[in-house]
């Protein structure tokens, strides 16, 4: 399968992708097609259900979050159910429109820290995700890496991810399953008094809320992305990214 | 076959007796080839088949519409999952389920289906 893939002035190999369609995917287009003709759904709608599939992200979660930090009383409801709390911030964990997925089960636990207790969620065995609230996982939370050593050298591998907890934080490490799932409401971070609900909303990031970083009042979840100056830039002369050559 | 005949408010909605194999799903769950085979044979890093994400899609439109809210077709995964379709992980197991689910509550019938896989199968083998 060493095919090469064209761009312009360069070509690299394609990323290799099934060549063969199996009976299961046979299978899943025969009764798609089928129940769009028996009227269950329409070919509109699966397609609409599609697109917000693969798009959905942590707002939801973010949303939480900053409201639970100036509400005490909405937080002590996400910490008695959460599910139903989910619903004043709009996600119905049962309704699809609501941002509930079907991959979910209807149960959540959010965990919260403490000045002296740290949570960090992973799902060890496979890839379990508060979806609704916090949209696809990322790559290294379904790698084995993650899974398997978190749970033995939590400080270690929060370290990785740049996190460098004082020892007499408790760093409990809380594992998904099939029919619960976790996420973690932080601290408030000092600095962030007085913030309105959406500017605290935008320092809660998804990796605040699986428990592999804090949130800090000067990093938003859409920052400026980094940008390496060329080291020896063409001519001599320094160029803005995006000017061109 | 768990045997069981006590209440049970999940298995209300699959049926009240013993679940027999269905020979169409039977056979794919033999010898489909889930993507836990296929990815490493074609060295493909994606966790999950290229189907997965309109699969999810069926779910929801079926939630949407009525015809299987998710909760309950949870509940039919799960009692599924431990019996008929035990042998094949997820997402081929929900797949099942869900056809499975379909054939049982005369949706679908297993003629139509099998004529559909064949056709679909034609389409692609010739493109």
């Amino acid at each position: 399968m060493a095919q090469t893939h064209e761009h312009g002035d360069h070509s690299h190999p394609a990323a290799p992708m099934v060549e063969e369609i199996s009976d299961f995917e046979i299978l899943e287009i025969a009764v798609r097609e089928l129940a769009i003709e028996k009227g269950l759904f329409t070919a509109e709608d699966h397609r609409k259900f599609t697109e917000w599939a693969e798009q959905i992200g942590p707002a939801g979660g973010s949303r939480l979050v900053a409201k639970a930090w100036v509400d005490p009383a909405f937080k002590a409801r996400v910490l008695t159910d959460a599910v139903a709390a989910c619903r004043e911030i709009g996600i119905d964990w049962a309704e699809p429109t609501g941002q509930g997925t079907p991959s979910d089960y209807m149960e959540l636990r959010v965990l919260e820290d403490t000045p002296t207790l740290h949570h960090v969620i992973v799902c060890t065995l496979c890839s379990c995700y508060p979806r609704p609230l916090l949209g696809h996982s990322p790559y290294w939370y379904r790698s084995p890496n993650y899974r398997r050593r978190l749970v033995r050298w939590p400080r270690h591998v929060l370290a990785e991810f740049g996190l460098i907890l004082p020892p007499e934080v408790e760093i409990r490490v809380e594992d998904s399953n099939q029919k619960c799932r976790f996420m973690v409401l932080p601290l408030r971070p000092a600095g962030s008094e007085n913030w309105t609900e959406e500017q605290l909303a935008e320092i809660v990031t998804r990796d605040c809320m699986i428990g592999v970083a804090l949130p800090r009042p000067d990093r938003k979840a859409d920052d400026v992305r980094p940008v390496h100056q060329a080291s020896r830039p063409v001519g001599g002369e320094h160029h803005e990214p995006g000017s061109g050559p | 076959m768990s045997g069981k005949t006590g209440p049970d408010p999940a298995a209300s909605n699959v049926s009240g007796a013993e679940l027999s194999p269905i020979p169409l799903l039977d056979a794919i769950q033999d010898e489909g080839g889930t993507w836990e085979e296929l990815a490493p044979r074609y060295g493909v890093a994606n966790p999950d088949p290229p189907w997965k994400v309109s699969l999810y899609a069926i779910f929801e439109c079926l939630s949407a519409g009525g015809a299987l809210p998710s909760l309950e077709r949870r509940h039919i995964e799960d009692r599924l999952g431990e019996t008929l379709y035990g042998r094949t992980p997820d997402p081929e197991r929900q797949l099942l389920a869900l056809a499975d689910t379909l054939l049982r509550r005369g949706i679908l019938s297993e003629e139509d289906l099998a004529r559909r896989m064949d056709a679909v199968r034609a389409r692609h083998e010739g493109s």
